[in-house]
């Protein structure tokens, strides 16, 4: 009987012999224990984690290949940048702007050499500036005072037009740093952002994102919706168990974006272990007495049932179907 | 890319345009890494096994049946590439814990992975480490991987037979090792028809 049992585990029994086998292990004193340390060990083996690829593997194999990824074209007649960068050019911008105006209505001496960041600016006193891969200043707009040494780079040069204006185009970085509220929005929209774009360590803004906002007064639906586009997009399941983790520490508030994205999972994940982290959060939240929607129900109920599932995601559904109350 | 099937994607490889190259490595890297990153112990060689194996299913791509599943194919690949990694090895991979100690993975230690998280996959680590390299192929390819035992056999080019014998085996050893039972005196010898 014990040689039946990893068939059962890894489902490879055939429906009559399965029940058969089960009836006996219920009523069997041997192999009652026995059967209870085979699936307390398939258990334990799901605490091995997922291993990140490191990314010169990839990198190495499509040099390999003469194989150059293909980019989503521009229309903007600069390079593509990462999210960082533009985000650090934009930020110049406004420093630039914010040292401006500072300087112009309060007739204040230059501001010290350092390096440029945004503090203490209220958004009551300037205009807010929205974040964008290109943005354009008239030049009384710009301090003369440049604040440190930004770097500027791929300058581009325009000559006179009409009116006699030139232009000077030019990427910029600096260090941006936004203070705020976690329930303002413009905090919760970048956080949205960088979790989206991978150009982030996103594990760590997603452990970041997780303990901030698993406090029940920053509950914010946007931030729900960021993890969930993770969970759906990234290519690593690494990464998506790290947002089905960060999804399970939200506040109640959102609970209806965060189920949305485990059943989501759930059902298409292509990976075992990711199904396992969101169907095992969702046991955890029928059992805390969650209501899920019938169709919610049915794709638990689709999973305990389907026979080339991993086991443990259908021992999990099925746990989370005997939670729900009729 | 993205919303064509593997087949497809195959069969443009297999009509001499890389370009689903990116593509196809987004889909199976991982799986592909972590079974060879688990099976050899060694972070450098699972590196450099699965940058081979998908160098290999590019240049082979002909030899891909389209009716088969890609990931099997490819895990049959990784598994070859693995078997000639210990036989090269002289079957002497270095079985010291340091090794793995200094190899972490990236996703070992985050913070919110708890303690008792940590020790089981340390255990479970060490537990894989003890068994033979057929029977960790077997079990990585089944418990981890999700793969039907006829798929296991034909990657493992045995009989399916051998692969139930290698997970039993397998399990068992896992099963002393990580809840420290052992299988009584008595032992059920019923035999479910």
């Amino acid at each position: 009987m014990r040689e039946s049992m990893p068939l059962l585990l890894t489902e490879s029994l055939d429906p009559a012999r399965r029940e058969l086998t089960h009836q006996h292990i219920e009523t069997c004193d041997l192999c009652g224990p026995e059967w209870s340390a085979y699936k307390e060990t398939w258990m334990v083996m799901g605490d091995l984690p997922e291993v990140d690829v490191p990314a010169r593997v990839k990198a190495q194999f499509l040099e390999g290949m003469g194989v150059v990824e293909k980019r989503t074209d521009n229309v903007v007649p600069f390079h593509r940048r990462p999210a960082f960068k533009w985000v650090a050019q934009a930020a110049a911008v406004v420093v630039l702007a914010g040292g401006s105006y500072f300087a112009g209505r309060e007739n204040a001496p230059a501001i010290p050499s350092r390096d440029a960041e945004i503090t203490g600016v209220r958004p009551r006193d300037i205009t807010p500036v929205s974040l964008a891969e290109t943005r354009e200043l008239d030049a009384e707009a710009l301090s003369p005072n440049i604040q440190g040494r930004p770097d500027i780079t791929n300058v581009q040069f325009v000559d006179s037009n009409p009116d006699g204006e030139i232009s000077v185009s030019f990427d910029v970085s600096s260090r941006w740093t936004v203070k705020g509220n976690p329930k303002d929005k413009s905090i919760v929209r970048l956080l949205s952002y960088v979790l989206e774009n991978d150009a982030t360590p996103r594990s760590n803004a997603m452990e970041w994102v997780r303990r901030t906002y698993s406090d029940p007064a920053y509950a914010d639906p946007e931030i729900a919706n960021a993890l969930a586009k993770v969970l759906q997009n990234d290519t690593h399941e690494g990464v998506r168990i790290r947002a089905v983790e960060a999804l399970t520490m939200l506040p109640p508030a959102v609970a209806s974006e965060t189920r949305d994205a485990l059943i989501q999972a759930l059902k298409s994940d292509p990976n075992p272990a990711v199904r396992i982290k969101a169907v095992e959060a969702l046991a955890n939240l029928t059992k805390s007495g969650t209501v899920l929607d019938p169709a919610m129900v049915d794709t638990l109920r689709e999973k305990a049932s389907q026979n080339d599932e991993n086991l443990y995601v259908r021992v999990k559904a099925a746990e989370a179907l005997s939670h729900i109350k009729p | 890319m993205k919303h064509l099937s593997d087949q497809e994607l195959m069969r443009i490889v297999q009509a001499g345009d890389y370009s689903p190259a990116s593509e196809i490595y987004d889909r199976y890297s991982g799986r592909i890494y972590n079974f060879a990153f688990r099976f050899l112990k060694n972070a450098e060689a699972a590196e450099d096994a699965t940058q081979e194996v998908f160098v290999k299913m590019m240049r082979h791509a002909n030899q891909f049946n389209g009716d088969a599943k890609l990931s099997t194919w490819l895990f049959s690949i990784t598994a070859n590439w693995c078997r000639d990694y210990l036989r090269k090895a002289d079957n002497k991979v270095k079985e010291s814990e340091d090794v793995l100690v200094t190899l972490p993975a990236p996703t070992e230690f985050a913070p919110d992975r708890n303690l008792e998280q940590r020790e089981n996959a340390e255990r479970v680590r060490r537990a894989l480490n003890a068994l033979t390299a057929e029977q960790r192929e077997a079990i990585l390819l089944s418990r981890y991987q999700g793969l039907s035992y006829a798929e296991i056999a034909q990657i493992a080019g045995c009989s399916e037979g051998a692969v139930k014998t290698r997970v039993f085996r397998a399990m068992e050893t896992l099963k002393k090792t990580l809840t420290g039972e052992v299988s009584g005196g008595g032992r059920c010898l019923n035999v479910v028809q």
